[in-house]
């Protein structure tokens, strides 16, 4: 699987490179501005691009805009971004094109490999990751006596995880649980906050945001 | 027909309300420009307006009999903070001035069409009643047609009666002519309910009203001048008259509507009106010098006068100028001395956060890595458990830093600005939150920040303290100043302690940037906090 790198800090670029490396990725390419990677992304063409947010030569959310970039001039690179910080509004952003392939994720969770790297093989895949964070304040923007408060308390963790952009399978496994188990709840979640149905992994998480964002 | 007869005595009732009326007006000024630098001038400015009240109820309370208007004149309280003020607010009083200009109007306008609608009336009862009395009198209409025939008489009277009729229907003109004149000057004050814009243009307009009438009235006489005697030109002295309330006027409205003539010659307003108010009356007194006969100098003592004043107040503007400069100075070095505090207890802050957060947590990792380490070969299965909780440990440091960060200098402020910034944080809060920006650009980062931290610390206070469960967020300019509101206001239970640590660090912020902060928080609520920031660097 053939990635391109985008972080100006050497000391992160350097070791994000070398755990991508030892978990089996190619890393074709490891930039330190928006203006490379966009440049790095149609020479070489990779399944996915990890960019960072803050990026030369403003430190603002160059990061962002040169992700977007990326997709308008070559639709369906998958593009995982990560930063110190998170914000809904800019994972609003990178999902407004409805497409799948994206991640936003706090670069904490990259020290979770295993995790780190289920996500950006998901991401590639043309699935979703959303880190828990952002979805956690979207919970908590949610009303007391809304639908959501009908659901139980494991029904909320499915909910969670299926926000982040997890499959059916890593909410299993995530929560010891069968999928058979996981598939009623989800079955239960969706009938009870009257969403629809869909196989896609991807439909199914901007389903739920836009259910989450629009109470 | 009875509204007719009362719409004439209104016209007579000119004559002696109209006399009485010149009297004040001459007194009241003749008084105030006499005592204008001496304490005296506010007990007679105050009675000026006094006297002037009284004269246009009374002028009200006629035209609401006889001419059916319904006004009320305002009765305005003395205002102003000091003894000074209370005097001259009787100046910016626009109610005394239409009352003036309304007494005014009535002689000059309704004594002379008093005098013509009486001689119409007069001529045309005559003519009608010319058959009964040419026998004795004999009048002459024109040059070689002397009225002494029965036959002639009669003729004279369906011109009469024409001119009856013409002088019975101009009453109803002449009634909506002074019946807009008493609303408009005599009742309430339309231009207070009026935007700037309107009022400012209703000034220039009345301005313009003003050089018009003057224009015409002048060339008027001077035509009628030219027509009769040729002889010794009377118009000047209508001329002069009428030019100095002109030029007053349009002194008035220039310094009020172009206030950088003032600014230009670096005085207040209140000196600006001043100045032009001597400088015309000097060169009214010094062109009636001029025409009545350039004796002996005269206009010298009163232009003394005016001068002696002008330095009177100058000398006040600076003494005063050096005393504001003076507590200008004092307020910046508290101010500044209130920076030095905050930066100072900020920076020991965040000293102690990451001495006993993130540095506290680095070393605990440190530590279980070490132990891991250890363990490695001996217990690879406890060792592994230390890596997790290691890995665990650099998390909530992260987190920590993190916070800490947003505390300093709130990322999405230098990405995204202010707007997305609120929102943003109150994205965090449970709170129902209503935000309302309105900028337009970005203000300095300095002022962004501030801004900001005015918004968190009310954000976090009514979730905190008040026990509320909504919030107002507003953000605009400031109308007419280089600064921008910030305003916040919960519906929680009220009673913040305003000398409490977090508002006094705001309050120093705002004041570091010359910009202030005041928390209003009744028992039982609503808290608003609002901070006011200029702009300009």
């Amino acid at each position: 699987m053939r990635v391109v790198i985008a972080e100006d800090l050497a000391l992160l670029r350097d070791g994000l490179t070398r755990l991508l490396r030892d978990n089996g990725f190619d890393v074709v390419a490891a930039v330190r501005d928006g203006e490379a990677l966009v440049h790095a992304v149609l020479l070489d063409e990779p399944d996915v691009a990890i960019v960072d947010i803050r990026l030369p030569p403003t430190f603002r959310d160059e990061g962002l805009r040169a992700a977007l970039t990326v997709r308008e001039r070559r639709p369906g690179t998958a593009v995982l971004v990560v930063s110190q910080y998170v914000e809904q509004e800019y994972a609003a952003e990178l999902l407004a094109d409805g497409r799948g392939g994206v991640g936003y994720l706090l670069k904490d969770r990259i020290m979770d490999v295993d995790d780190f790297v289920d996500a950006v093989r998901r991401v590639a895949d043309g699935g979703t990751a959303l880190d828990p964070d952002v979805v956690a304040q979207l919970f908590s923007r949610q009303q007391a006596e809304g639908p959501l408060e009908r659901l139980t308390p494991r029904e909320r963790e499915v909910l969670s995880l299926m926000a982040e952009g997890r499959s059916n399978a890593a909410i299993a496994r995530q929560l010891v649980l069968t999928v058979g188990a996981v598939e009623k709840h989800v079955a239960s979640i969706l009938a009870k906050l009257r969403l629809p149905r869909s196989q896609d992994d991807h439909r199914r998480v901007l389903a739920v945001l836009t259910y989450l964002q629009g109470n | 027909m009875r509204a007719r007869v009362r719409t004439l005595a209104f016209l007579l009732t000119a004559v002696p309300l109209g006399a009485v009326g010149v009297l004040v007006l001459i007194a009241g000024w003749t008084l105030t420009v006499l005592l204008a630098i001496t304490p005296a001038v506010v007990p007679v400015l105050l009675g000026f307006r006094a006297v002037l009240g009284s004269l246009a109820r009374a002028e009200a309370s006629l035209a609401n009999t006889l001419i059916g208007t319904s006004v009320r004149p305002p009765v305005t309280a003395a205002g102003g903070r000091n003894f000074w003020r209370r005097g001259y607010s009787v100046l910016w009083d626009p109610a005394f001035w239409r009352q003036q200009l309304y007494v005014l109007l009535r002689v000059l306008v309704g004594w002379t069409l008093a005098v013509l609608e009486v001689s119409l009336l007069a001529t045309a009862l005559g003519a009608t009643a010319m058959p009964i009395y040419y026998r004795w009198s004999h009048p002459e209409i024109a040059n070689g047609w002397p009225v002494d025939t029965l036959p002639r008489a009669l003729l004279c009277v369906p011109a009469g009666v024409v001119l009856l009729f013409v002088g019975i229907w101009l009453l109803r003109p002449l009634r909506t002519l002074f019946r807009g004149l008493a609303t408009r000057l005599l009742g309430d004050d339309r231009v207070a309910a009026m935007t700037p814009a309107e009022a400012r243009a209703r000034r220039l307009h009345a301005l313009e009203l003003h050089a018009g009438f003057f224009g015409l009235l002048n060339a008027l006489l001077i035509v009628i001048w030219a027509l009769t005697s040729r002889g010794y030109f009377w118009p000047v002295w209508t001329l002069l008259a009428l030019g100095l309330p002109l030029a007053i006027h349009a002194w008035v409205v220039l310094v009020r509507e172009r206030p950088q003539v003032a600014r230009r010659q670096r005085v207040p307003r209140a000196l600006g009106y001043y100045e032009g108010v001597a400088l015309s009356v000097s060169l009214f007194l010094v062109l009636v010098w001029a025409v009545t006969g350039r004796g002996y100098f005269w206009p010298v003592w009163p232009i003394l006068g005016f001068a002696i004043g002008l330095a009177a107040q100058a000398f006040v503007v600076v003494v005063r100028r050096v005393r504001r400069g003076e507590e200008r100075i004092e307020t910046l070095e508290t101010s500044r001395a209130g920076a030095v505090d905050l930066q100072e207890s900020e920076l020991r802050r965040i000293e102690r956060d990451l001495h006993d957060g993130a540095q506290a947590r680095l070393v605990d990792v440190g530590m279980s890595l070490g132990l891991a380490e250890q363990k490695l070969r001996t217990d690879p299965g406890a060792a592994q458990e230390l890596l997790a909780e290691a890995r665990r440990g650099t998390h909530e440091a992260l987190e920590e830093l993190r916070d800490l960060a947003r505390g300093i200098h709130p990322p999405m402020l230098t990405d995204r600005g202010l707007d997305a910034a609120v929102r943003s944080l109150v994205d965090r809060s449970p709170l129902d939150v209503h935000v309302d920006v309105e900028l337009d650009g970005r203000p300095t980062p300095a002022v962004e920040s501030a801004a900001y931290f005015v918004v968190a610390e009310a954000v976090a206070n009514a979730s905190k303290h008040a026990g509320a469960n909504r919030l107002d967020i507003r953000i605009r300019p400031l109308d007419g100043a280089d600064a921008i509101e910030v305003e916040v206001e919960d519906d929680g239970h009220g009673g913040a302690d305003e000398s409490g640590r977090g508002i006094t660090g705001l309050r120093q912020r705002a004041q570091a940037l010359d910009g202030t902060l005041a928390v209003s928080s009744p028992e039982g609520g609503p808290t608003v906090v609002r901070a006011v920031l200029p702009c300009a660097s």
